[in-house]
């Protein structure tokens, strides 16, 4: 989910240079090159590098022409700002953050608060050091991407990361809509020898190959953690637990019907299932959020553990909640509500005395 | 006098047709007057507890006749035979059967629940019905934290919510001391005296049984005399 979320924005192709199987910098009149090819909507060039935050972690610098950047995004429509605004065309020296820099700096106890409006400095290559103005925070929900980056325009970031006026890192295409993609990428690519084409969705496998693999095993986890949770309370509650199986023998003594007591302990069952599942994802969210989710965030989240601090990042919708709630009731429903009614369906005499 | 309770032929076979056949019960007739103490004697694996089940509709009878007044409730479907439970009947179990997790009231309030009334409403007369008994001082505590006699004493108050016609208690002595006994004694023979109340015990304990108005004795499933 986060990598649709990350991707969703982001341009349908991308163009590179090799040589000699080096990534090298793009010649800027590959731009005009690349306008001629039919189906196209946009390309603008992208710089971008990482810079040294200053106690080793790496900050990605991204420069980009904001009024094409900025008409793509207000195209998509999504809410990637969770605050400002985005960098207009005569801006210089004017930065979006990602939200990893702002918990950063709050982390690591700056003098400055991080927000719109402050001033923040960066490492250039050379080692001087050049201010920015923040006008925009990205939200969190192309964190994947957005975390630990800082987007400002394509001469700044010329400027930080040493690269010439008349070269790019590479060049960000949108097609046509209802063009063909892999038609458009496939003209490029023949078109430009040393290019290297790569489509969203060569990014998007990319990125799934990243993290996908490690979710499954993540699903895994989950899924060893529901049966344990479901052996246990299949334990704690079936015909196995005697003072259940007398309680629900008790009930129908005294003269509760079936329905009477299926529905106290379907209430039960519920209750306890949402207080577990609460309970849960408090704990999830100290354990990520708070914690940095130690030992699980090395492993799910590899190389991107450099750049990304503050745990595994999280894009929560109502269904994951709801899936949640349900993994966490409907376990602890079946296994107290479907003994309890076998019991209550029984000649209390039979459940009472235990035979 | 009037009977409350009569039971004709009545059998209850364990395990029914296999090499461990066991007639619990074996064509048993009887009948319980009304505002008497019944008591029902003789040596463990007689068949006392199993007819009391059986009067008690908690267990159906292989064959025979469980009749309250001229109504036969040995083939009514569960449904009925839960409904006359909860609205004539009233237990003390040998073992007690209190729930661990609620409080005294709210144990004594449990018959009342299932009879529609308001959970408040049948916790003020489970109050009254347990200071009644003299526990007024431990309405709030929980199971964990009674004395023995006084988890009788939240036993005999559960069991007389319901206002029942017959009181059923299995060896209502198990798990109390001589005193508390002696206590519950007096407050079964009140409610006979003044609320023309019924009441089947069985015990094996010869105190016990010296508290009936009427005794009957048990061998092998059978009444022996």
């Amino acid at each position: 989910m986060d990598v649709e979320a990350s991707l969703g924005e982001g341009p349908d192709l991308i163009v590179q240079k090799l040589i000699g199987g080096r990534q090298v910098l793009v010649p800027l009149d590959w731009v005009n090159n690349v306008s001629e090819t039919s189906g196209i909507r946009l390309v603008t060039p992208r710089v971008w590098g990482y810079s040294d935050a200053g106690d080793g972690r790496l900050l990605t610098i991204m420069g980009v022409n904001a009024t094409e950047y900025g008409t793509i995004f207000g195209a998509v429509g999504t809410d990637v700002l969770a605050g400002g605004r985005f960098i207009m065309e005569n801006d210089t020296r004017r930065m979006v953050v990602g939200q990893g820099i702002v918990e950063m700096m709050a982390a690591s106890g700056a003098a400055v608060t991080i927000s719109v409006g402050s001033v923040l400095s960066l490492i250039t290559y050379n080692g001087s050091l050049i201010e920015f103005v923040i006008v925009g925070v990205f939200s969190a929900d192309s964190k994947i991407q957005s975390y630990d980056l800082i987007m400002t325009d394509i001469s700044s970031a010329r400027m930080v990361l040493g690269v010439d006026n008349s070269s790019c890192t590479d060049v960000a295409v949108w097609i046509n809509y209802g063009s063909d993609l892999n038609g458009v990428a496939f003209q490029l690519d023949s078109s430009l020898s040393q290019a290297r084409i790569l489509t969203r969705d060569a990014m998007k496998n990319t990125m799934l190959r990243t993290y996908g693999g490690r979710a499954g095993v993540a699903a895994l986890l989950w899924a060893c953690v529901l049966v344990t949770v479901l052996l246990l309370v299949f334990t704690a509650s079936s015909a196995g637990s005697e003072e259940a199986r007398r309680e629900v023998g008790l009930l129908k003594a005294l003269g509760f019907d079936t329905v009477d007591i299926l529905e106290i302990r379907t209430v039960e069952s519920v209750t306890l299932g949402a207080l577990g599942a609460n309970f849960g994802i408090s704990l999830a969210i100290v354990f990520d959020f708070i914690l940095g989710a130690p030992l699980l965030a090395g492993y799910l989240l590899g190389w991107n553990l450099v750049l990304l601090n503050g745990g595994i990042p999280l894009a929560v919708s109502s269904a994951t909640i709801l899936t949640v709630l349900a993994a966490a009731i409907v376990p602890v429903m079946v296994a107290t509500v479907v003994p309890s009614w076998r019991n209550a369906i029984t000649e209390p005499d039979t459940v009472l005395r235990g035979v | 006098m009037t009977v409350t309770v009569r039971t004709e032929n009545l059998w209850k076979t364990y395990g029914g047709g296999g090499p461990h056949q066991v007639d619990a019960v074996r064509d048993v007739t009887i009948e319980i007057e009304r505002g008497e103490i019944t008591a029902i004697g003789g040596p463990s694996g007689s068949g006392k507890t199993t007819l009391l089940s059986l009067v008690g509709l908690l267990t159906r009878p292989t064959k025979g006749k469980v009749l309250y007044g001229d109504q036969d409730f040995s083939g009514l479907s569960e449904v009925f035979r839960t409904r006359a439970r909860r609205q004539r009947i009233g237990f003390i179990f040998q073992a007690q059967y209190l729930i661990p997790q609620l409080t005294a009231v709210e144990n004594v309030a449990l018959p009342m629940l299932c009879l529609d009334v308001p959970r408040s409403e049948a916790e003020k007369l489970a109050a009254i019905r347990l200071s009644s008994l003299g526990m007024n001082h431990r309405l709030d505590f929980r199971v964990a934290e009674l004395s023995g006699g006084e988890q009788q004493r939240v036993s005999i108050a559960r069991s007389l919510m319901n206002a029942p016609e017959i009181l059923i208690a299995d060896e209502p002595n198990a798990s109390i001391d001589e005193k508390s006994a002696e206590e519950l004694h007096f407050v079964l023979r009140e409610m006979v005296e003044r609320n023309k109340l019924t009441v089947l015990l069985a015990s094996h304990d010869a105190q016990v049984l010296n508290w009936a108005d009427r005794r009957l004795n048990m061998r092998d499933g059978k009444i022996v005399d």
